[in-house]
């Protein structure tokens, strides 16, 4: 890599990494506080486990694999990145995307099923909090989708090569957020 | 001028001589800290010749001064938090004696008064809403006055500022409370959390009367409310 | 440098990356902000004062806009005069410049953070004019008021968006993003574009403290932002995530709010503070008192800030000994607050003082600040807030706080850098006049209000007139007088607004380093060149070196060897 694309500074942490760590501080704060909100309400009611009976557990352990599968492709990205193989690049971040669009299709099957079954954002607390939660979580898929492109598209042709790390490290955080949604949400019934 | 209003409450005086202990202690602290602060503006101020003196406050000889000063005000902070603690409990508690029990609940814009009906029992249904602007919650005077605060739309709080109570009424909750007024008299209830358009207007009294008189508002309030049941 | 070229307006003015521009963006802007939050405190000043009477250059004043005046005032004076000019704006300006390199680490995500700034203060000042008016229920914006979508009670869904209540959440929530993309930015430039030889403890004080404030603005935020997130769902979508009826708690929000709201005070206070290290020093001619310390104690209260915030909320209905806890933290948070006083305080004993007008508004920023903070003791008291709290005490006591650390915070950083980063000089009698009068006007306007507090004049009141007591006699005649202080205080802010159009229009004549400073941004030429430093400094001591013994000067820039 060349010194202009890594800025190795004072701290010995790139730029962009150190940026994006903080914006991911920022981001699990928020994600951290609707978390603790939502826990603090399960703990007061009981019985929204009533509610929460009503989520696909089965969907959602699909999709957990589904991201957790494109968290071991974006490394295997970074990894190319690190050996400037151009074509394993765009291979590994194409896979990474397409398991986006997958989790997508998979969290819309599942929105349309509650909806038609009468579980909508206003019909319950919990479900308010689930549609807010997933919801926000799926804009950050998103995000991440629209950035993993845009990363990939510049990788292809051997531009800002640290770029797929830094993509990467964001999915990894869309990830996390995740495995954090998939029990309080799925599996505490 | 007063700088605090009359107090009529049992426990108003704790509060009057805590906010009296604390000035003390801000105005000592004033003072020091004034000097602290001009002192050196005269001293100190820029002379022909005269180099600043250099020292940076990191050697423990320089800080300690800073350091000593500090414990003095954690000190007077927990000397205040002390004294204050009773007041606080006394307040924020019931007393074991209740007397009477009514209900208060704030709507935009005044405070509803619930009275217990005949049978003495508050949250029954002959119990006696007087729901009214600038209406007066009768209490007996010199007695404890429990009373179940709640709120219908939006936060309210109420604000007896004679008594020296004031406490937020929140939608779904209950928050109970007392007073006990020594002096009789009417004074103003207010709302002091913001709570709409007529926020401000807001307004309702509490009458503290002898044992008799309250008595018979009651009555008359319970012949009143007959036809309605 | 880049700069030989020539660059078109857009560029140069409206989307430059340079943090000197943008620093500039943020500061017209939050003075842009400031004359409006203050237009407005002087219409319901002037309706306290007398009340149904029509206010000059303004009219009638309904209460509905009475409420909304309130509430904007106090949104603005926070979150669109406060935080741009004191974290954005000293952020932008002095970081880059005092640790001694070019530019941003992201310039183009700063540009990106003040448009986003911007918008959010477009979206703000727009919902003056929705159906409704502009949101009225406090800036605390408790719900239920919050969420009934305030004035609008309509469940259409467009209707509901364009609320006042759901435009205030919007316009906040951007300008929360705003500051996060200024925060990172300052992080990661502190942390990474430091020149050579400027270790941690060779950093000046604003930039350790603006960086502090920024990771506290951060750390705290998220739960509110989340908060805001399920309040506008309220307003807009009809969930009911603080609605008592469907499950929902609406105490909630107020913790998320307070979480959040009282550690603002000190992303507020910290870089304003950090400014006062800075010009003190230089006016006392001596090295600043435990600066190493006055780093670490700034630390502590970034640790401890985060346990206090109930203490807004003793009344509120929250468990009594829940009460006792946040009673002794606010405590303990004010320790190494007063402990940063008075090392600024220890700094004059010894000194050669110098009365320049930087020194001035520093002086009178600790003095104002002093009963701010004494006043905070009666509230901190438990016991003693049941009385007191959303009474005036409350007010006033802030505004003792906030002014002198917003407005003297911010004309000491003022008449201090101006020469520097505009090139120009101001003039020194009116700024003389202006520093008096404000310090005067503002007493005028605010200690009268303590003795309404006391006597439990309850606050956000449109009209006294059911209330007897405020209605008429010494505190209605205390109500006029501060709001003739108010307007005094007001106006007095034009000889500000005249000197620097007077200095702006004249020649650049100031010098490279006028206070003989030491710090790295007196090493650029004044004003500073795109890009700051032709070569960039390198840094050999510490920068607070005022009559070090046995040298010839009685300081030593930072780049002396
Ligand atoms: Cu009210
Ligand atoms: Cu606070």
């Amino acid at each position: 890599m060349s010194n202009k694309e890594i800025n190795l500074e004072i701290s010995h942490v790139p730029q962009g990494r150190l940026g994006l760590w903080i914006l991911i501080a920022g981001e699990l704060m928020i994600f951290g506080g609707l978390i603790a909100c939502y826990l603090l309400y399960r703990i007061r009611f009981p019985e929204w486990a009533n509610d929460a009976a009503h989520t696909s557990t089965l969907i959602g352990a699909i999709n957990t694999i589904v991201l957790l599968s494109s968290s071991f492709t974006v490394v295997k990205a970074h990894e190319a990145a690190q050996k400037r193989d151009y074509k394993n690049i765009t291979k590994y971040m194409t896979i990474t995307i397409f398991c986006g669009l997958l989790f997508l299709v998979f969290k819309s099957i599942e929105y349309i099923t509650e909806i038609h079954e009468g579980h909508t954002l206003v019909s319950s607390e919990f479900f308010s909090f689930y549609f807010l939660m997933t919801g926000l979580h799926g804009l950050h898929v998103v995000a991440g989708m629209v950035t993993m492109l845009v990363v990939m598209l510049g990788a292809r042709k051997g531009e800002n090569l640290h770029r797929v790390e830094l993509a990467g490290m964001y999915w990894h955080m869309v990830d996390l957020i995740w495995i954090f949604l998939f029990p309080l949400l799925y599996i505490a019934k | 001028m007063n700088i605090l209003p009359k107090n009529v409450s049992t426990y108003g005086q704790e509060i009057d001589s805590l906010f009296w202990l604390i000035t003390t202690f801000a105005l000592i602290a004033f003072v020091i800290s004034l000097f602290v602060l001009i002192y050196p503006l005269f001293k100190y101020r820029q002379r022909a010749g005269v180099k600043a003196e250099y020292f940076t406050g990191e050697k423990k000889t320089h800080f300690k001064w800073v350091a000593i000063a500090l414990i003095a005000l954690a000190l007077s902070d927990f000397i205040i938090m002390y004294a204050e603690h009773d007041a606080w409990v006394t307040i924020e508690g019931l007393p074991a004696q209740q007397d009477f029990h009514v209900g208060v609940t704030g709507r935009q814009w005044n405070w509803i008064f619930t009275y217990p009906g005949p049978d003495g029992k508050l949250g029954t249904a002959d119990d006696v809403v007087v729901d009214e602007q600038n209406s007066e919650l009768h209490v007996p005077v010199n007695k404890n006055i429990i009373f179940d605060l709640r709120a219908r739309d939006v936060v309210h709080s109420f604000f007896i500022v004679n008594t020296r109570l004031k406490q937020d009424a929140l939608p779904g909750r209950v928050v109970t409370r007392w007073f006990n007024i020594t002096v009789e008299g009417k004074y103003d209830i207010s709302c002091s959390q913001i709570c709409g358009v007529l926020h401000a207007k807001m307004r309702n009294y509490v009458v503290a009367e002898s044992q008799e008189k309250f008595d018979a508002y009651i009555k008359a309030l319970y012949d009143n409310n007959k036809p309605k049941i | 440098m880049e700069n030989t070229h020539k660059i078109s307006f857009v560029n140069k003015y409206l989307f430059s990356t340079d943090h000197k521009t943008i620093g500039a963006q943020y500061t017209i802007m939050g003075v842009l902000m400031a004359a409006v939050g203050g237009f407005l405190a002087y219409i319901f000043r002037y309706n306290l004062a007398f009340p149904g009477q029509n206010i000059p250059l303004f009219g009638a004043l309904g209460p509905q806009q009475y409420n909304s005046f309130v509430t904007i005032h106090g949104m603005i004076m926070v979150f669109w005069v406060g935080m741009p000019v004191l974290l954005a704006g000293f952020g932008n300006f002095l970081i880059p410049m005092m640790i001694g390199t070019d530019d941003m680490a992201f310039p183009t995500l700063n540009m990106m953070s003040f448009w986003i700034f911007f918008l959010s203060a477009v979206i703000l000042l727009a919902s003056f004019f929705v159906p409704g008016g502009a949101f009225g229920g406090g800036w605390t914006m408790y719900p239920p008021l919050s969420a009934n979508g305030y004035m609008v009670r309509d469940p259409n869904f467009l209707s509901a968006l364009l609320s006042g209540s759901s435009l205030l959440i919007l316009a906040v929530a951007l300008e929360f993003v705003a500051m996060l993309m200024g925060g990172i930015n300052f992080l990661v430039t502190t942390f990474n574009k430091r020149t050579k030889g400027m270790t941690a403890f060779r950093v000046p004080l604003v930039v350790w403290y603006i960086n502090i404030a920024a990771v506290i603005f951060m750390f705290s935020v998220g739960p509110l932002v989340a908060g805001a997130f399920m309040l506008l769902f309220d307003v807009v979508l009809g969930t009911g995530f603080y609605d008592p009826a469907r499950g929902g708690d609406p105490i909630l929000f107020q913790h998320l709010f307070w979480f959040f709201g009282h550690p603002e005070v000190y992303v507020l206070l910290l870089p304003s503070l950090g400014v006062l290290a800075e010009v003190i020093p230089v006016f006392s001619r001596k090295p600043l008192f435990a600066y190493k310390k006055l780093v670490y104690l700034a630390l502590l209260s970034a640790v401890l800030s985060v346990v206090v915030w109930a203490h807004h909320q003793f009344i509120a209905g929250i468990d009594p000994r829940m009460a006792t806890f946040f009673s002794i933290g606010t405590i303990i948070i004010s320790i190494p607050f007063a402990g940063i006083f008075l090392s600024f305080m220890a700094t004059l004993w010894g000194g050669s003082i110098r009365f320049k007008l930087p020194m001035l508004w520093a002086l009178g920023f600790i003095a104002l600040f002093l009963i701010g903070g004494l006043t905070g003791l009666f509230l901190g008291s438990n016991a003693f807030d049941i009385y007191a709290h959303d009474t005036y005490f409350v007010v006033t006591h802030f505004h003792y706080t906030l002014f002198p650390d917003i407005f003297f915070g911010f004309f000491a950083a003022f008449y201090f850098w101006f020469p520097k980063f505009s090139g120009r000089t101001l003039n020194n009698t009116l700024g003389h006049l202006h520093f008096w009068l404000t310090f005067v006007f503002f007493n005028c306007t605010w200690f009268v209000l303590f003795f309404n507090g006391l006597a439990g004049q309850h606050r956000r009141i449109h009209d006294y007139s059911a209330f007897s007591n405020f209605s008429g006699g010494i505190y209605q005649t205390f109500e006029k007088f501060s709001t003739i202080g108010a307007i005094c205080l007001i106006l007095t802010q034009f000889i500000f607004l005249i000197n620097v159009i007077m200095s702006m229009s004249k020649k650049k004549n100031a010098v490279k380093n006028p206070w003989e400073a030491t710090t790295l941004e007196w090493v650029a030429d004044s004003p500073p060149p795109h890009g700051n430093f032709p070569v960039m400094p390198e840094v050999f001591r510490g920068p607070y070196d005022y009559s070090v013994p046995g040298e010839a000067k009685d300081f030593l820039p930072q780049n002396q060897q």
